[in-house]
């Protein structure tokens, strides 16, 4: 669409890694999310929930901002793994993300915890 | 009817309002950001030069952290709606006196629910959110909507000096 052009605003990198012998997926997203990049941030989740992980940890400390198109990704994000019996995670919203999370009460749908380590951990 | 004359009234003060200069509550509250006109920014899809924007008037009017960043989420908005729906350019004009500060967008698009942002949708919703968290950080919110576009107000009152 004509507005995805902001799309390096935003940074998205993903590694699999290993807690207790479990693996999981982990998504940094760093920047600032809204809707002139939700289109690209969707096709990027999609594409892990596509994977069919156990446990996706999404790592926000580094995003900035996050308004509500975004916001609807992650919460399709959940729905997603939720039907495939998956579990998602959100790590160390930023003041301006852990508002809208807090404001929507998507922080009481989505486990919110204080490091990837205690995540990982459940 | 006495609903329109109400509508009429406020828009007119709107108008002095924009032609009123700013009030700085102190002096070196920090720089504008550079642009001929100060109070005034037209935007397409640059949201974050937006937000930026706002967040430093918020900070310089008064407003603490918290306030600004709500501010910010709520302007952020409201011209998200503008990128979505109007395939036009908006307009954004902030400004602020010792009591409160105020950001107003403009853009082409036409908003026709009356309620528009005053129901909480659901977490399952695939949108709607956005003037609903408009509604819930400003301590006001104005909605002017006709046929040549949409004007929307958003006050944030000041802590005491």
């Amino acid at each position: 669409m004509w507005y995805n052009k902001c799309v390096d605003l935003l940074t998205v990198s993903v590694t699999a890694r290993e807690s207790a012998g479990e693996p999981y997926t982990l998504v940094e997203i760093a920047g600032e999310a809204d809707v002139t990049n939700t289109d690209e941030l969707r096709r990027l989740l999609d594409e892990e929930v596509s994977q069919q992980p156990h446990t996706l940890i999404i790592d926000l400390s580094g995003l900035r901002f996050m308004d509500s198109s975004a916001l609807h990704a992650l919460l399709r994000v959940n729905r997603s793994l939720d039907r495939q019996g998956g579990v998602l995670a959100l790590v160390s919203p930023q003041a301006a993300v852990a508002k809208i999370l807090r404001l929507t009460t998507a922080d009481r749908l989505i486990p919110v915890f204080n490091s990837v380590a205690a995540a990982a951990a459940g | 009817m006495a609903r329109e004359g109400k509508t009429a009234q406020r828009a007119s003060a709107a108008q002095e309002a924009l032609t009123r200069q700013p009030v700085p509550r102190r002096d070196g509250d920090g720089p504008l950001p550079p642009t001929d006109d100060p109070m005034s920014y037209t935007y397409t899809t640059d949201l974050a030069a937006i937000r930026a924007v706002v967040h430093r008037y918020a900070l310089a009017a008064g407003l603490t952290e918290a306030r600004a960043i709500d501010l910010t989420l709520a302007v952020s908005e409201v011209a998200a709606n503008t990128v979505k729906h109007a395939k036009s350019p908006g307009s954004l004009k902030v400004w602020y006196d010792a009591k409160e500060i105020v950001c107003q967008i403009h853009d082409e698009g036409i908003i026709t629910d009356p309620l528009a942002g005053r129901r909480q949708p659901s977490l399952d919703a695939s949108g709607g959110h956005g003037l609903w968290i408009v509604n819930q950080v400003c301590d006001q919110v104005e909605i002017l909507s006709d046929a040549t576009g949409t004007t929307i107000r958003l006050h944030m009152t000041l802590p005491p000096a």
